[in-house]
């Protein structure tokens, strides 16, 4: 029996690469789960106030990081619909890492959410007994869930002839896996030959998509019906959020497929580069309408009195160093040269900074659109401020600490490399 | 009994026909808002003496924490899961001599936002007119306090859900029409507690006969709300929030955004449609290489 159980073991161990690199990486993410772990407990034995703690700024860098992700989500489907469901064909080359990548964002999302949550238990009840049709937070919550089902079903779709040919290649445990995920006993049923129909895929896809739009809209608008809030309120947010998504989604792709093809030192193919070179030169028409957009949105706040004081917290006020230097420079300004100047030298180095750099630039300015509305207005005379407690930081980490591992894992298992069609 | 005195004349009926119609055609502009059946409460900061009796009150009738010399007046509180009503001293930012004990807690309002925006309807107006969170129900996910246009509703971090004034809610139909218990507890009557339409009257009147009460805050903010705040002056002179003069967070305005946001989706579509579409001839030229 042991023997058997070893042999088992052996064949998935011989699967794996046996690279230190790997190992070291993919322990550096163990331990930061771990620690991840570690604060969810200390949250749940103490009191939730060891994570966002103050009761003036309420929204902090949980809701941050669910918007970044659920963004990032959206703009990664966004993406990929190009070529499954508007039928271009060069976008297909990213349509399995697309649609992993979107999946595995909107499932760590809504785990940040629902440790911010006080009781995330009592939403997926009530939502379901006593809906709030008023509510845009009940629309989100409703939408996203349509959106996992599915962008899952997509992926399954997408991945399904590759699973089935690695059943057939591997021994072992790994067959059995393969092919229970391939659901193989629907291999000579009606349904298994629905399921080969493009069509199929291309119908799902088209439902991914709107169940995508439509629940990013009301993200946007949970921000944007608050009243009381005049930094979020306005039709501004939900407009803007789709085209945040789709840059997000554009660098997300660039700076996975590059990272992922350097790490492995695989050479990049021909029709895949000039795939990159294009989705770069669409990422810096993105960033500079993304531009106009923030121009717009601070000139007009500077002409709506209720909307000046929480402006001016940008340009001029605690927020100006990440709004300038992260938002503006960063995030938009830097890599839309960089961007350019790659895709006409066909730099591939220089389109993976750029996408990074643009990552980095949205992460922070999430975190300042949740923050700096919080601010204004307050009943007390000084401003609240807000510095994000140590088990925080942990959890946060955490969350990318295991959205990362998740997919350095599907890049070993799962397949995530580009269709070609033969 | 007397047979003539049950009796109604026709000149006694006409009259009080011509007085019922005179009440309700002169008489509801003046109430507006106000419906017979919904309970106000009345706090008059002009009589307030800051002893903090009715939020020593509340944290017993509600069961509430006591923190550290938290009861001891002039010291500043901040509303919290533990402190559903505050007293604090506010100084008039025009004449400084002016100062005032501010009572400030849930304003309950007509149309509430936070009720709006609940996804999971754990916010409630009832009929009396209370705004009540159902705790059982709350998900924490503290979007009311967002939307609050006074930020009243405060994350209770053990109990994972959000608090905040009910207007005692428990006290008002079952003990016998009781008064909340901050109202019962004012020794100097500055908390008032009755039916809305008295409570307006009762306010306007103090206003017309008290030198230093000049506004009644509540009559049109947010909507209107059924808890009413004499003050010596106007709400931003005194550092309060100032909201809207409109109900906060309406669905047209909902609406409104949600609809803006669709269009930006339409568009997008479209976007991307013609972004397949002019490069097709490309793709054609890719795949006639690739053969």
């Amino acid at each position: 029996m042991t023997t058997r159980i070893k042999k088992h073991f052996d064949i998935i161990l011989n699967h794996m690469e046996r690279s230190p690199a790997f190992y070291t990486w993919v322990s550096i993410l163990v331990v930061v789960i771990g620690l991840a772990l570690y604060a969810i407990l200390m949250s749940l034995i103490y009191s939730l106030e060891v994570f966002e703690f103050s009761i003036h700024v309420i929204w902090v860098t949980m809701v941050s990081n669910y918007v970044f992700l659920v963004v990032s989500s959206t703009g990664l489907c966004i993406v990929t619909s190009l070529g499954h469901v508007f039928g271009m064909q060069r976008y297909e080359l990213i349509g399995r890492r697309g649609v992993f990548l979107a999946f595995i964002t909107i499932i760590f999302g809504m785990i940040s959410i629902g440790a911010h949550l006080g009781h995330p238990e009592r939403a997926m009840i009530f939502n379901l007994l006593t809906p709030n049709f008023y509510s845009a937070m009940w629309w989100m919550g409703t939408l996203y869930t349509f959106y996992i089902v599915f962008i899952a079903i997509e992926y399954w779709l997408l991945a399904r002839p590759e699973l089935i040919e690695r059943s057939d290649q591997a021994q072992g445990p790994l067959e059995i896996i393969y092919s229970h995920m391939a659901f193989r006993q629907l291999d000579h049923s009606r349904l298994g030959a629905v399921l080969k129909n493009h069509k199929l895929l291309q119908f799902v896809s088209a439902a991914a998509l709107i169940a995508g739009l439509s629940a990013h809209n009301t993200l946007g608008a949970l921000f944007g019906h608050v009243e009381a809030r005049p930094l979020w309120h306005g039709s501004y947010y939900p407009v803007y959020f789709l085209l945040s998504a789709s840059f997000c989604g554009y660098s997300w792709l660039l700076a996975v497929s590059i990272a992922t093809y350097k790490i492995k030192k695989e050479n990049i193919p021909e029709d895949y580069q000039s795939l990159i070179f294009e989705m770069a030169q669409v990422l810096a028409l993105l960033l500079s309408i993304g531009l106009l957009f923030t121009a717009y949105k601070m000139g007009f706040g500077l002409f709506t009195p209720e909307k000046v004081k929480p402006i001016m917290l940008f340009l001029k006020g605690p927020f100006s160093q990440a709004f300038w230097l992260f938002e503006i420079a960063i995030g938009t300004v830097l890599p839309i040269p960089i961007l350019m100047w790659a895709a006409k030298q066909k730099n591939i180095m220089g389109v993976l900074i750029a996408s990074v750099m643009v990552l980095v630039g949205v992460y922070v300015m999430r975190y300042d659109f949740v923050v700096a509305a919080q601010v204004y207005p307050v009943i007390k005379n000084s401003l609240p401020s807000y510095l994000p407690t140590f088990m925080e930081v942990l959890f946060i980490g955490g969350v990318l600490g295991a959205l990362f591992l998740t997919y350095v894992l599907g890049e070993k298992f799962l397949p995530l490399k580009e269709e070609r069609h033969h | 009994m007397n047979k003539a005195a049950k009796k109604i004349g026709r000149r006694h009926f006409l009259k009080l026909l011509a007085g019922a119609y005179a009440y309700a055609t002169l008489g509801s502009p003046g109430l507006a808002g106000a419906q017979t059946t919904r309970y106000g409460k009345l706090a008059d900061t002009t009589r307030c003496i800051g002893c903090k009796r009715c939020m020593s009150a509340c944290k017993r009738w509600n069961k509430l924490e006591v923190e550290r010399n938290e009861l001891v007046s002039d010291r500043e509180t901040d509303l919290s899961a533990q402190n559903w009503v505050v007293v604090n001293l506010r100084a008039d930012a025009k004449n400084l001599t002016q100062r005032i004990y501010e009572h400030w807690a849930c304003q309950h309002c007509i149309q509430p936002a936070c009720a709006g925006v609940c996804p999971v309807k754990a916010i409630t107006k009832l009929p009396m007119g209370n705004v009540v969170i159902n705790e059982k129900k709350c998900i924490g996910c503290r979007y009311c306090y967002q939307a609050c246009p006074y930020k009243v509703p405060r994350f209770d971090f053990e109990k994972r859900v959000t608090r905040k004034c009910h207007l005692c809610y428990d006290r008002i139909p079952l003990l016998n029409y009781m008064k909340p218990a901050c109202v019962e507890a004012c020794p100097v009557e500055a908390l008032s507690f009755g039916y809305k339409h008295e409570m307006i009257l009762e306010a306007k009147k103090r206003v017309y006969k008290t030198k230093n009460a000049r506004y009644i805050l509540g009559l049109k903010e947010a909507g209107g709300t059924d808890m009413l705040t004499i003050l010596p002056t106007k709400p931003e002179d005194l550092g309060l929030i100032v909201a809207s003069q409109k109900v906060v967070n309406h669905n047209i305005d909902k609406l409104r955004v949600t609809g803006a946001g669709f269009m930006g989706a339409s568009a997008l579509a479209g976007f991307m449609y013609t972004y397949a579409t002019l490069t097709r001839g490309k793709e054609k030229k890719n795949r006639d290489n690739s053969d």
